[in-house]
């Protein structure tokens, strides 16, 4: 080992870092995002979950309202509607927990049933409610401690969708949309800068092809390959992990090739501004990490802050995370799941007015 | 180099990357058939040069046509008549020589099985067709990558350095090829080095800075610069 030699390699092995685009990239762009999410946006307890409430009469659920009111981690979604209104508010999707007052027993009122307050939760994220549950449970059992005349008819919580609170069941549908997403904004975004380092992109130009007609052969066996990838993880996700299928499955397969193209589309436009294979590929991480911390993959949506929910709204793995869940957990009908194709439809449009207008040229 | 029926009529091609100009006032008329050399130092403008005539690149200035087509604005049914072989070996490696083939053909003369036959029987590829590209050794590679080039038989042929790197029965079957399309009607633009390879041409065209001067008969070329070969001028003409 010679420390001449050693100094000589480490000496080009600084010009190259320090002159290096990647770098800057690698060095600065990624960790600003990491730093910038992590400190500012992910929140891993919920910071306001949506609560509805329903009672016989708004004045009897007076300190159920109040209680909800003072705490800031919950929010309170619409007047106290009449018996059966947070449940259908839950199942609607419009709010996370439901409370169902029912009529209670008291002096005046004795012959009320001694009926429990059903606290009605959506569990498809059982990370996102579970605290929210404890919390009611706690508050619950407090003020009847204060209050002994209170009647004690106890608390009857319900999952919906997944009572046991499987974490599997929430991320398997999920990671369907988390693996293809990787995967085409990879194989986009190297489809072209590879042939560009290559040398036939060149040639490529030099056919008499429409910069459209390019853009979507490229795309087209990349859609067919990620709606497979997707279909497989929800085929093991049902398999292996019992992940129940209880919605339109058709119609979130359906949604797959949409999704898949909407990311390859995405690859594509960031390949149109790297100059390498290397900066494509940081341009795909740096589309995938975020979108892969605000879309509610790693932590629930619902604990963003409003900001960051605008921006996570903007990522098509947000839109097909909940068409994901719906199609399974919740057992969202066609139509529903497809709403989720909108979104996607815009992006793979946008993505792709992108990719034509940025259109890599011949080097 | 007149002709009543130009291939390419262009005047004042000037081409800048950055404001850095790379080709400055390129003026060139050339007929069917015509075989015309590029030869100039490093940089002198001569693969931007072709790259403006092949449509991949929009000049900053100047005016003409290739194949009547206007040179700013190249169509696709422009691109049909051209063929363009690039300094880099332009086919995708993880295809075999068939599919290589077959795709240039598609795009360019719709999937002709007559001209994809006549490519590999005028290039002798019969033996590597199965083979992959990335198989091939350079100059197989190259064969291959000049008949893609050719396979849609085009009007107007763009040569980037064709024979860099290749052996000498490699580079002689080459100029013999460009010899028997040019007899064939295609007008040809070679870039190259070598200048035993441009005594071959037979007009000459000089790059130097991004400008061109010329065309010259190889001979012509010598003597105004006082120089016994076309080598010796070329690298007085670098000194001045």
């Amino acid at each position: 080992m010679s420390g001449r030699n050693i100094l000589a390699v480490a000496q080009v092995e600084c010009l190259r870092l320090i002159r290096s685009r990647v770098t800057f990239t690698l060095l600065l762009l990624v960790p600003l995002l990491q730093v910038l999410l992590f400190g500012f946006a992910i929140r891993p307890e919920a910071t306001s979950v949506s609560v509805a409430v329903a009672a016989p009469t708004p004045e009897s659920a007076t300190n159920v309202v109040k209680a909800l009111r003072e705490d800031r981690r919950f929010r309170l979604v619409g007047k106290v509607a009449a018996p059966g209104g947070a449940e259908r508010t839950v199942r609607s999707g419009q709010a996370l927990v439901g409370i169902e007052i029912p009529e209670l027993r008291s002096f005046s009122n004795p012959r009320a049933p001694n009926v429990p307050v059903r606290i009605i939760v959506d569990a498809t994220n059982p990370s996102l409610t579970t605290a929210a549950e404890a919390r009611i449970e706690a508050r619950y059992w407090r003020e009847l401690a204060q209050q002994a005349d209170a009647g004690g008819v106890g608390l009857k919580i319900e999952r919906l969708y997944n009572p046991q609170g499987r974490a599997d069941w929430t991320f398997l549908p999920a990671l369907a949309g988390v693996t293809v997403m990787i995967a085409m904004i990879m194989l986009g975004s190297l489809a072209v800068s590879r042939e560009r380092e290559g040398g036939t992109w060149e040639s490529l130009q030099s056919l008499p092809l429409g910069a459209g007609e390019v853009l979507v052969g490229k795309i087209l066996p990349g859609t067919a390959l990620g709606t497979l990838q997707g279909a497989i993880v929800l085929l093991i996700g049902a398999g292996l992990f019992d992940v129940p299928m209880r919605g339109s499955l058709i119609a979130l397969v359906a949604l797959l090739p949409l999704f898949a193209a909407t990311h390859l589309a995405i690859g594509y436009a960031i390949s149109a501004r790297a100059a390498t294979q290397l900066a494509a590929l940081q341009g795909a991480v740096a589309f995938y990490l975020p979108a892969m911390l605000l879309s509610g993959f790693l932590y629930p949506f619902e604990t963003l802050p409003r900001w960051a929910q605008l921006i996570g709204n903007a990522f098509p793995l947000s839109h097909f995370i909940r068409a994901a869940q719906g199609a399974t957990l919740r057992g969202d009908a066609a139509a529903t799941v497809l709403e989720h194709a909108w979104p996607m439809l815009i992006a793979v449009l946008a993505a792709a007015f992108a990719a034509l207008v940025f259109r890599p040229r011949a080097q | 180099m007149s002709t009543a029926d130009p291939v390419i009529d262009v005047t004042g091609l000037s081409r800048s990357f950055g404001g850095r100009p790379a080709v400055r006032g390129i003026s060139m008329r050339l007929g069917r058939g015509e075989v015309v050399g590029l030869v100039g130092a490093n940089g002198g403008g001569k693969t931007t040069t072709l790259r403006m005539l092949a449509g991949l690149l929009h000049p900053t200035e100047g005016r003409g046509t290739v194949l009547g087509a206007d040179v700013t604005r190249p169509s696709q049914a422009n691109h049909k008549q051209i063929g363009y072989m690039t300094q880099s070996l332009a086919l995708y490696p993880e295809l075999t020589v068939a599919e290589n083939l077959a795709f240039r053909a598609r795009v360019l003369c719709g999937g002709d099985q007559a001209a994809q036959v006549a490519v590999v029987d005028n290039f002798a590829l019969a033996s590597v067709l199965s083979a992959r590209v990335s198989e091939l050794s350079g100059g197989w590679a190259r064969r291959v990558q000049f008949a893609a080039s050719v396979i849609h038989r085009p009007a107007l042929l763009l040569l980037d350095e064709p024979t860099a790197g290749l052996d000498a029965r490699t580079r002689q079957d080459m100029w013999g090829w460009i010899a028997g399309l040019a007899a064939g009607g295609s007008t040809i633009l070679v870039s190259t080095h070598d200048l035993h390879e441009a005594e071959r041409c037979p007009l000459i065209v000089h790059f130097r800075d991004g400008e061109a001067e010329g065309p010259f008969t190889p001979e012509t070329f010598a003597q105004r610069s006082g120089a016994a070969t076309l080598e010796a001028a070329i690298i007085a003409e670098a000194g001045r």
